[in-house]
């Protein structure tokens, strides 16, 4: 009978309490191993504190219209994953067949989720999280904003899920309370995409400056004339314009 | 090969046939009585009528026009279908008596109705007249006509029932036999070639046919009217082939197993008004089913919940799985999906769960997988996806598909997540520039003097790309264009060259 394990279990230890990733430890910057996906640009993985997208955790992406730099922003950490579903969960636009293939997507595994009620809505993201075949959740908000309940409700499913979970709102609720792990705003420059990475769980002042991604070579097109000289890039080829000369030689 | 000396019986086995004359004119409900001349056709040949056709001077095999012609009489075309139906109806009513029970079907005749084997009944009932008269009743009171028959096999009970004579209950297989020697052999209907071939020949009843075997033997008929025709008349005259113990070599009497479902109720102590009360009877009830399903191998996709109260109110909740289901979880989620939406009609007294559609468990094969990697969870994602189905409507969870077409539109397809995507994508499109989200329909960009605005002004930085086709349709010639609008953000726009207007197509995110 002496054998037997004692009724209660022992009590936690504080190297275990400290395992813990939602302790907060002060201004020191030791934080506990955090599962992250790389996001495909060196400069945004340095930036963001895990070294890349957090894992079960919400991201919340604030930019001027629904549909605006979304792809290009998540498009490398996309394809990293290689068996788990990709989902759009009420996305402002169709997502084109051509240009996803062209990228590398598996169509297979993208799957595409309405859910323009806002109940359906939560409902929708809190299942979706908590199924362990999603390697990606992309949602965007419905037309009624979220509450921080519901925010954090969002944020919560996100916890139990192996994926990694963006929510994209509109640059109006920067300023607003959001109980998101990251938070970061989007902004199209001539040349690049700027990424502003404005709240970052265990960082109490965040820094702000903006982090540029450089745009797909194709994507920049012919630029305005005054900006040619200084780039000094090669200029992309735009289709030639042969002059039609109909009829004239054999008049002559 | 003795036939009919032989007095041992190789088994004790009591046909009873039930003949449905009327089954045509039951199953379209028709009034057997009607005043008026009723006729029901197949094929345009007459093969049921009323007793007032049969007055107006109508005969069975008639033309359907030219029946029409003397009598004016209605036609009514035959529904093999509703036949079945209500055949299958009896047989569940009939197994009360007995539980072997085979349905008799002719292809050449309008004849239906049911075999009953009785033998091991007898006792239970009281005797042969007992129950034949029990069946009697109860057919009786479906309104149908019955004709019986009753004999030592399957074919001489029906063939019996065309005999008219009483059932006394004390007959033996000789009797049914003497019996069977009177009846003329055009009632072969499912033989009409030999009957035709042994007409000729002059043979006029079954006794014509059993003196050519007490002759000579079954063979001879056997090599001229094949084996099929043969056996059937070893049924009808009970004739042992060859075998010293036939009964051991004899077919066993298949059981009839009746349609079952699944019907459970609960009734509360008192009025239920709030649906989480309702929670913990459905896991009761779907527990129960799921025990149900798991003892038969059985699989549902779709059960029924009927709501009711003290005043008979009734309300019914159908929920329908993605896939077919043997266990109560998913059920159990998609019902509470169902009723989230909704509030309880009234205090609920009774609660029933249904499930009348059952189908076997289906062998599932799986593939080998030694990758101990994380991958898709196919199994745990169709309930996601089954629960989002039932939350949203089956059209607003989807896949995407390229597909061939010449304008960028018709290149995107949505389809089910059931179906394979098509993911070759041609040449042409790998080197062009595409936008990652499309609208759904072009929008017109407004053209001022300072240029193109949409949303703010936009500048070309690159194109043209031309696609022109579509002619067989509605002929198309865009050239298509990267244009960067003031904001930096750039849309995929076009110039429509019919129409002379700039439209924006897709947005590059």
């Amino acid at each position: 009978m002496n054998h037997l394990p004692p009724d209660n279990p022992p009590a936690p230890g504080l190297e275990q309490l400290l395992c813990r990733g939602d302790i907060w430890r002060g201004r020191s910057p030791h934080s506990p191993v955090q599962q992250v996906v790389d996001t495909g640009y060196t400069q945004l993985n340095e930036r963001l504190s895990g070294g890349g997208w957090p894992v079960a955790s919400l991201i919340e992406v604030c930019q001027r219209t629904a549909s605006y730099g979304e792809w290009h922003l998540l498009l490398p950490a996309l394809l990293k994953s290689e068996r788990g579903l990709v989902v759009l969960l009420n996305p402002p636009l169709s997502p084109f067949a051509q240009a996803l293939l062209k990228a590398g997507i598996d169509l297979e595994r993208l799957l595409i989720v309405e859910a323009k009620d806002k109940s359906d809505f939560l409902a929708s993201f809190i299942e979706l999280a908590r199924s362990d075949a999603c390697d990606a959740v992309m949602a965007w908000q419905p037309s009624q904003a979220l509450s921080y309940t519901e925010l954090r409700k969002c944020a919560l499913a996100s916890t139990e899920g192996q994926g990694i979970y963006v929510l994209f709102r509109p640059d109006a609720v920067r300023d607003q309370s959001s109980p998101a792990v990251v938070r970061l705003s989007l902004e199209w420059q001539a040349e690049q995409l700027s990424v502003s990475i404005f709240k970052q769980k265990g960082q109490l002042r965040a820094d702000t400056s903006p982090v540029s991604l450089p745009l797909p070579l194709a994507w920049t097109g012919l630029l305005p004339h005054q900006q040619l000289d200084q780039l000094g890039k090669p200029k992309p080829k735009v289709a030639s314009v042969t002059p039609i000369h109909g009829g004239r030689r054999g008049r002559r | 090969m003795a036939i009919f000396t032989s007095h041992r019986q190789t088994s004790a086995r009591l046909w009873l046939a039930l003949r449905l004359p009327d089954l045509p004119a039951h199953a379209l409900g028709l009034a057997i009585d009607a005043p008026e001349p009723e006729v029901i056709t197949a094929k345009r040949q007459l093969v049921w009528m009323n007793a007032a056709a049969t007055t107006a001077g109508i005969q069975m095999a008639m033309d359907a026009t030219t029946a029409q012609l003397l009598s004016g009489c209605t036609l009514h075309e035959r529904d093999q279908c509703k036949e079945q139906l209500c055949l299958a109806e009896l047989a569940e009513g009939l197994y009360q008596f007995s539980p072997y029970i085979e349905t008799y079907n002719s292809e050449q005749v309008p004849q239906s109705g049911l075999l009953l084997e009785i033998s091991s009944c007898l006792l239970l009932f009281g005797g042969t007249g007992a129950l034949s008269s029990g069946i009697a009743q109860f057919i009786g009171q479906q309104n149908l006509t019955l004709v019986v028959g009753l004999a030592h096999s399957k074919a001489a009970a029906w063939l019996l029932s065309f005999a008219g004579y009483a059932i006394s209950g004390d007959e033996e297989k000789t009797d049914f036999i003497e019996l069977l020697k009177l009846l003329p052999i055009d009632l072969l209907h499912d033989f009409p070639k030999q009957v035709d071939a042994l007409e000729k020949t002059g043979f006029i009843t079954l006794a014509d046919i059993a003196r050519q075997i007490e002759a000579q033997t079954i063979s001879s008929f056997k090599k001229r009217f094949g084996h099929e025709f043969a056996d059937y008349l070893c049924e009808l005259f009970g004739i042992d082939q060859d075998f010293q113990q036939n009964s051991l070599f004899e077919t066993p009497v298949r059981l009839f197993q009746p349609s079952e479902y699944f019907a459970e109720q609960l009734q509360f102590d008192y009025p239920l008004h709030q649906l989480d009360q309702l929670q913990v009877p459905m896991e009761t009830l779907l527990q129960k089913l799921a025990e149900y399903l798991r003892k038969r191998q059985l699989q549902t996709q779709h059960i029924e919940w009927v709501l009711s109260d003290i005043y008979h109110n009734r309300d019914a909740l159908q929920v329908y799985a993605d896939s077919p289901q043997s266990h109560w979880q998913l059920l159990f989620d998609l019902s509470l999906i169902q009723l989230e939406n909704r509030d309880l009609p009234f205090e609920v007294d009774t609660l029933s769960l249904h499930c009348r559609a059952a189908m076997p468990v289906q062998a599932r094969s799986h593939t080998l997988d030694f990758d101990l990697g994380r991958k898709i969870n196919r199994h745990s994602f169709s309930i996601t996806a089954a629960k989002l189905k039932a939350r949203l409507g089956d059209a607003s969870v989807y896949k995407l598909s390229y597909c061939d077409g010449y304008l960028p539109q018709d290149t995107n397809q949505r389809i089910l997540l059931t179906e394979q995507s098509q993911q070759d994508l041609p040449e042409i499109h790998q080197r062009a520039q595409r936008p990652n989200w499309l609208l759904d329909s072009p929008s017109l960009i407004d053209v001022r003097k300072q240029g193109l605005y949409w949303r703010g002004r936009i500048r070309l930085i690159a194109g043209p790309e031309r696609i022109q086709g579509n002619w067989w349709r509605e002929p198309s010639a865009r050239d298509y264009f990267i244009g960067l609008r003031q904001d930096q953000q750039r849309l995929w726009i076009f110039l429509d060259l019919h129409k002379q207007q700039w439209f924006v197509q897709g947005i590059f995110a």
